[in-house]
């Protein structure tokens, strides 16, 4: 039997490869004859090979349980997630938009305020964000440059519409399995890649050591580009090491920097060493023990005094999650016609702020058929899943957002698009949710987007969260050639 | 030492190198192919003028057939007329490590035979059409693990000093030639207008370079050493010039130098080799070169000039150390391999780029 034969789409979903008439899409017919001329053996036995190929180049990440990391391989489907080169444009675009006025955002927010003097925004929601660093107001980041490094999240409603669920402008990471999961894909099934015509990613780390050194305080030719990392014991540590060695940088813990006459040094057998540019992959909570956690031990003391004087980049660049804040996150739309005088491209997901008194009314009775969501948590965690959730965590979940309304927001469940996916247990082809995190590169000269991303697919059946954290594996993502 | 041993010992070392450079080459160049930015022909009639091999694939196969990946890797890995196949390379290093089984460990011995054996089974024939990738990763790891046996096990002596000596001059002759092949082939595809696929110049041009320097082992060295946008002036600077990079034409040259010093010591009382003259003569010239600005345009020039100059000196070695008659006129390329002895010194490292 043909690997995608007896493939059903669920109804009601939008699927990436197959209309609902359960044939494949006509813009990926051939792109997917190299896969559908297998038998389900054949893939079975390309599977185990990419899942061993991953295992043996060490591609994991942890994950702790009771205070004991164990180190997993992040499930990977080698049956790729294509999107052809119109739709691909589009987003291109429409991201690129999204990126420009978020961080026009970001510029006024720490500049002259004028979307709050002009009540487009409630200046409590910014201000009084958990992420806004009043400090940093009228410090100008060095190349004029705030969200180098982004992950931008979309989703596919049931029409088949792209909608950005979240912004990530802070340390968004996953990239170094976009590249390995291209590598194993290429490796395992060389003629199905050569026949569908994909664009190629494998340049990245070139382009993200440009996208830094362009925004080095001195001539760039000369600059030290470091990559901060919490250390081995952070999940993402593969994707630290993983990047510092494609990119030919060291990669530092806190430790290894200090300042000294408001300059950061690495201490080095040969003595110490300046830094212009800071890559950094730790929380900013954790950057300057003198400005954000003064009982802290962690991090650089005098790291935000040698930015502020203009002596370091720091990438990205503190205060950034002002502007991804889920609920700041309603606003961008606005965003982009006030900074950009545009429409904006992309979609997103009409979002209820419980900080608004008749939102939050809507949101209390709702609680059922609504996803709410903590604005300040990520991978997964501080979410109420309604339709999925028990009474119980709803009076819980209740309770929290009457005590702190700021720190919660809703969004209406969106049936998230399918991608046939292997599964083991059946031997077979299943519908599984996926979601999409393209990256954004942006340095002195100007916007980039990866042609690629992480797709992220939710193994399980029936469930919709895809994150690394709670279950969720990850696909390679193919974007066709035009 | 008798020439005879050395003479195996040299071409062990040139043979293994061989084989493992040659599967790089194929393997770096299946990826990049599968990316379709360029044509089939852009990627692989290169990979066979590196191996000096194009005029017999045309001969035996067809001159339509240079744009077929799958007939130029059969040819390359198992044909058994071809000089440069895999069967061949790792055929002819087994013979010469046979005639020497007692001068080598047996550690070593023991893993280039089972590489043979392996190259010759249906298991090989199986891993080449399931699973290319780690075919010739299979060959990578064999041929890198008998290196390392070869220097891990045997006595720090004129054995190991001449596979060594045959190592790094197979070495300066591959770098240079998939330098100088690939940049030959990257101006044409350049002045052609953009090949096939989409991709913007400047994409292409840096995805090219970076499997050139895949192809050589050097993407991450370079990586760490060179601070600035990649582009083809740097990654030849870098595979020409960087002596702390193990497979840099001046670090190849430098350690042929030193290793042919310390096979005929000055304290010896013997006539100075010509070889050594040459080579010391040769890294003066790439260290005048490295100073200076470089000049992008006389790349092709200058890898001639580096191949020749190795090649000079692998023919010295073999009149002045490994008992090589001298000869008058150049002779026919040898029909089959596997060889062993004088015969291959005049066939191996001719200059052949265009």
């Amino acid at each position: 039997m043909r690997l995608l034969e007896g493939y059903h789409p669920i109804a009601g979903t939008h699927d990436e490869l197959f209309a609902p008439d359960g044939t494949i899409r006509p813009a990926f017919v051939s792109a997917a004859s190299g896969l559908s001329r297998r038998t389900a053996a054949e893939y079975a036995r390309s599977q185990s090979l990419a899942e061993r190929a991953l295992l043996n180049q060490g591609v994991t990440f942890s994950v702790f349980k009771n205070k004991e990391g164990v180190e997993k391989i992040f499930p990977f489907c080698l049956l790729p997630r294509i999107i052809d080169a119109g739709s691909w444009a589009v987003l291109e675009r429409g991201l690129t938009q999204r990126l420009l006025a978020l961080s026009a955002f970001l510029d006024d927010v720490y500049g002259d305020q004028r979307i709050l003097a002009e009540g487009l925004i409630p200046r409590d929601l910014v201000l009084g964000a958990h992420h806004y660093i009043p400090f940093l107001r009228g410090v100008k980041p060095p190349g004029g440059v705030r969200i180098h490094i982004s992950g931008i999240d979309l989703i596919r409603d049931p029409e088949g519409t792209f909608r950005v669920l979240e912004d990530n402008l802070r340390t968004p990471s996953g990239v170094s399995y976009v590249l390995e999961n291209r590598v194993v894909s290429k490796r395992v099934m060389p003629r199905a890649f050569d026949a569908a015509g994909v664009q190629r990613v494998d340049h990245y780390p070139a382009r993200l050591a440009e996208t830094l050194r362009s925004v080095a305080p001195e001539a760039a030719i000369d600059a030290t580009v470091v990559l901060l990392t919490p250390g081995p014991f952070n999940s993402a540590y593969f994707e630290h090491s993983f990047l510092a060695r494609t990119m030919g940088i060291e990669l530092v813990q806190a430790p290894d920097l200090y300042v000294d006459d408001d300059r950061v040094w690495l201490r080095t057998t040969r003595g110490r060493r300046p830094v212009h540019v800071i890559y950094r992959r730790t929380d900013e909570a954790f950057l300057d023990p003198e400005v954000f956690r003064e009982d802290s031990l962690i991090g650089v003391p005098g790291l935000m005094r040698a930015y502020a004087k203009g002596n370091v980049a720091i990438a990205n660049a503190p205060g950034n999650g002002v502007a991804d804040d889920k609920a700041i996150y309603a606003f961008v739309p606005e965003m982009v016609r006030f900074y950009l005088s545009e429409e904006p491209i992309l979609q997103q997901v009409p979002t209820w702020l419980c900080l608004r008194d008749d939102d939050r009314a809507y949101v209390l009775e709702h609680m059922d058929e609504l996803v709410i969501k903590a604005v300040d948590e990520a991978g997964g965690y501080g979410m109420l899943m309604g339709p999925q959730s028990t009474a119980a965590e709803r009076v819980d979940f209740a309770a929290r957002i009457r005590s702190e309304p700021r720190r919660y927001v809703a969004q209406r469940r969106i049936e998230l698009s399918t991608c046939p996916t292997w599964d083991r247990a059946s031997a077979s082809v299943v519908p599984r949710r996926v979601d999409l995190r393209p990256y954004l590169l942006f340095g002195t000269a100007g916007p980039w987007v990866l042609p690629g991303g992480l797709t992220r697919v939710a193994l399980v059946e029936g469930s919709y969260v895809v994150n690394s954290s709670q279950g969720g594996g990850s696909k390679d993502t193919w974007v066709l050639k035009p | 030492m008798i020439s005879r041993v050395a003479d195996h010992c040299f071409w062990l070392g040139r043979y293994l190198e061989r084989a493992e450079s040659t599967a790089r080459l194929l393997q770096v160049t299946e990826s990049l192919a599968v990316e379709g930015d360029l044509l089939p022909l852009q990627c692989w009639q290169p990979v066979l003028i590196t191996e000096d091999e194009e005029g017999s694939f045309i001969r035996l196969r067809s001159a339509e057939a240079l744009a077929d990946g799958e007939a130029v890797q059969e040819f390359l890995c198992f044909n058994p007329q071809v000089h440069a196949s895999l069967l061949c390379s790792i055929g002819a290093a087994r013979e010469n490590a046979r005639s020497i089984r007692e001068t080598i460990s047996l550690e070593a011995w023991e893993s280039i035979n089972e590489l043979h054996l392996w190259m010759q089974s249906p298991a090989a024939r199986a891993s080449f059409d399931e699973e290319r990738y780690g075919f010739y990763r299979h060959i990578r790891r064999e041929v890198q693990l008998c290196l390392g046996l070869l220097r891990g096990t045997m006595l720090q002596d004129l054995p190991l000093d001449f596979i060594w000596l045959g190592v790094v001059l197979e070495r300066t002759g591959q770098t240079s030639r998939i330098l100088d092949v690939h940049h030959h082939a990257f101006t044409i595809a350049s002045e052609a207008g953009e090949p096939v696929g989409s991709a913007a110049p400047a994409v292409v041009h840096l995805s090219h370079w970076l499997s050139l320097l895949r192809a050589c082992y050097g993407f991450e060295p370079f990586m760490k050493t060179h601070h600035g946008p990649v582009t083809g002036q740097a990654v030849a600077r870098f595979l020409l010039f960087e002596q702390r990079f193990p497979r840099s034409v001046r670090h190849c040259l430098r350690r042929a130098r030193e290793t042919l010093a310390r096979i005929r010591p000055a304290s010896s009382g013997l006539p100075v080799l010509l070889s050594f003259q040459r080579l010391v003569v040769a890294e003066a010239w790439l260290e005048v070169l490295a100073s200076g600005p470089f000049e992008y345009a006389s790349l092709h020039e200058i890898l001639t000039r580096v191949i020749d100059e190795s090649q000079g000196a692998c023919n010295e070695i073999s009149l002045e150390l490994l008992g090589a008659p001298p000869v008058q006129a150049t002779p026919e390329p040898p029909a089959a391999a596997p060889l062993s002895g004088q015969s291959q010194s005049q066939t191996q490292m001719s200059s052949q780029t265009k």
